[in-house]
């Protein structure tokens, strides 16, 4: 698995993604920093996490997993990959985890809004945290589909389209029947960017990740019957 | 080293590979010959787990590669068609990711690449990225991915398809020499590669394997023609009368002449015997000098080309008997 993930982790960094997606967060970010926190003239990050999930991800999860397995299969190199001793379970668990440290590090560059609001007031780091570690698991969710969508084609725009509708839809899919909330991930991020750290939505946000991430190992396990 | 068991594998009505069925001893070099759309590259996706037979069974080395696929694919290094490589990274760091996927050892890694950058002659260009490599340089990184970690089977899928002629040298130097340590198997349509490098030749045609031997038996096979060809100089034109003092020739027959004034004769015979000889102390007998003297000889290519397509043969054979 480690194999994968460091493979994977310094591609990001050796193509322009990586830094196309920090920049595109850090964007984001300041963007609803400059909208959001002077305005309420509080020192709280809640909201600000909470958009720039909502919206941000929206265009950084495609960028960040479209690649993932439908260049594998373009190239051919999953030829490569799947003909190695190397089980499909740590592959994709691999890819993931590369992807969703790209996210981690922009969080942690992230900090330096905390440190601007510092110099103002006194924001609760705890809360902070909580709304980070949130962050995460949303976007670890984000992420589970976009993988899912790029092992399921060869054509990564399509891979990168299949993620922005799913999320673009789960913006107002449950004005059609409530049935579909439980799809909608933003769902399970509305006590987090309070602050709280809600048992509910981690394992909510938990499962539907282990879900998507269950189903691109069954699709790409399912690949050599088809193939 | 590889047992091959009842394999077939269809796309929905389409059998791409039919039932088909041999085994590989362990030291040996193999060619799968056949043409285009054969089954070849499917035999070998199938033989390295790539993709699942619709039914039968691989065994590599003791493992069932669809039971146990991590133990048996650990005996396999695999250079897939048309070369896929990780474009953005390097030489080095490509086989070195190829060997941490094989799960080489770690401290066994860094020696393990350099040895396969060595044998490979990769070593110059290590830290080159692999997409601004040529054609030949690819193969070659594809080729020390597929041998890191010294795998006991090496799969090279047409390794030597769109190289230039001193590179085809090179890659089958190379593979020969991978030869005596290792089970190799290879895919071509280029029989003189596959006579050349391999000790057993399988051929597939339509999913079917029509043959499996060594080159010279496949070559013997298919040489029922005895005819000699002469070139010979002959003042006195003896030539013209020479058949009745051959003992077994049926035919003595003028392909060409030659502007330097020898003439080119085939002698056929209807029986499997060496004319040569015999031929040899006529004409030097009768004074006719002999310039050139070949024995008419079957090349892997046509037994290739019998066993593929015995009914297109025929009229190719006849016309030999003319000439």
């Amino acid at each position: 698995m480690w194999a994968v993930f460091k493979k994977e982790f310094k591609s990001y960094f050796l193509s322009p993604i990586g830094y196309v997606v920090i920049g595109i967060f850090l964007f984001v970010f300041s963007l609803f920093f400059y909208i959001l926190v002077p305005q309420s003239g509080s020192v709280d990050l809640g909201s600000l996490y909470y958009y720039t999930a909502l919206y941000g991800l929206m265009i950084i999860a495609p960028i960040l997993t479209m690649r993932m397995f439908a260049e594998e299969r373009k190239t051919g190199t999953e030829q490569l990959l799947l003909t190695s001793p190397t089980s499909m379970i740590s592959v994709v668990l691999g890819k993931f985890l590369a992807a969703l440290s790209v996210i981690i590090i922009t969080l942690l560059v992230s900090f330096i809004y905390f440190f601007i609001v510092c110099y103002f007031g006194k924001p609760n780091i705890t809360s902070v945290l909580a709304q980070m570690l949130g962050f995460i698991l949303v976007s670890s969710a984000a992420l589970a589909i976009g993988m899912f969508a790029s092992s399921i084609t060869e054509n990564q725009i399509i891979a990168g389209i299949i993620t922005i509708a799913f999320l673009i839809m789960s913006l107002f899919i449950e004005n059609l029947s409530s049935i579909f909330s439980s799809l909608v991930i933003m769902n399970f991020y509305q006590k987090f960017p309070t602050g709280v750290i809600s048992l509910s939505e981690i394992v909510g946000l938990l499962s539907f990740t282990g879900m998507f991430i269950a189903f691109t190992i069954m699709v790409m396990q399912r690949r050599k019957l088809v193939k | 080293m590889i047992q091959v068991e009842n394999i077939t594998k269809k796309y929905g009505n389409f059998i791409a590979v039919k039932n088909i069925n041999f085994e590989i001893e362990e030291g040996e070099i193999v060619g799968f010959l056949g043409p285009n759309g054969a089954g070849k590259s499917t035999t070998m996706n199938m033989i390295t787990g790539f993709i699942e037979p619709t039914s039968g069974r691989i065994i590599v080395d003791g493992y069932d590669i669809s039971k146990k696929p991590l133990r048996a694919k650990k005996q396999i290094g695999y250079m897939p068609e048309g070369v896929p490589l990780y474009s953005d990274l390097t030489v080095k760091e490509f086989v070195t990711y190829m060997a941490e996927l094989k799960g080489v050892d770690k401290k066994e890694k860094k020696e393990k690449v350099k040895q396969a950058l060595e044998e490979t002659g990769l070593t110059d260009v290590q830290n080159k990225l692999n997409k601004n490599l040529s054609r030949g340089y690819k193969q070659r990184v594809s080729m020390a991915g597929a041998l890191v970690g010294d795998p006991k089977v090496i799969i090279l899928d047409e390794p030597t398809v769109g190289l230039d002629p001193k590179q085809v040298t090179e890659i089958r130097a190379l593979i020969k020499n991978l030869g005596k340590n290792h089970t190799i198997i290879l895919s071509s349509h280029i029989l003189s590669e596959v006579s050349q490098i391999c000790n057993k030749v399988i051929i597939i045609n339509k999913g079917e394997i029509v043959a499996i031997d060594t080159p010279q038996n496949l070559e013997k096979k298919v040489i029922k023609d005895n005819s000699v060809y002469v070139t010979v100089e002959d003042t006195e034109n003896k030539m013209e009368t020479i058949k009745n003092k051959l003992e077994n020739a049926t035919e003595v027959k003028l392909v060409a002449e030659n502007e330097d004034k020898t003439k080119k004769y085939v002698i056929s015979t209807d029986q499997d015997i060496d004319l040569r000889k015999n031929i040899f102390d006529v004409f030097a007998k009768e004074g006719i000098t002999i310039f050139e003297m070949k024995k008419a000889d079957a090349t892997l290519e046509d037994a290739f080309m019998e066993l593929i397509n015995p009914s297109e043969e025929q009229p190719k054979k006849e016309e030999g008997g003319k000439a």
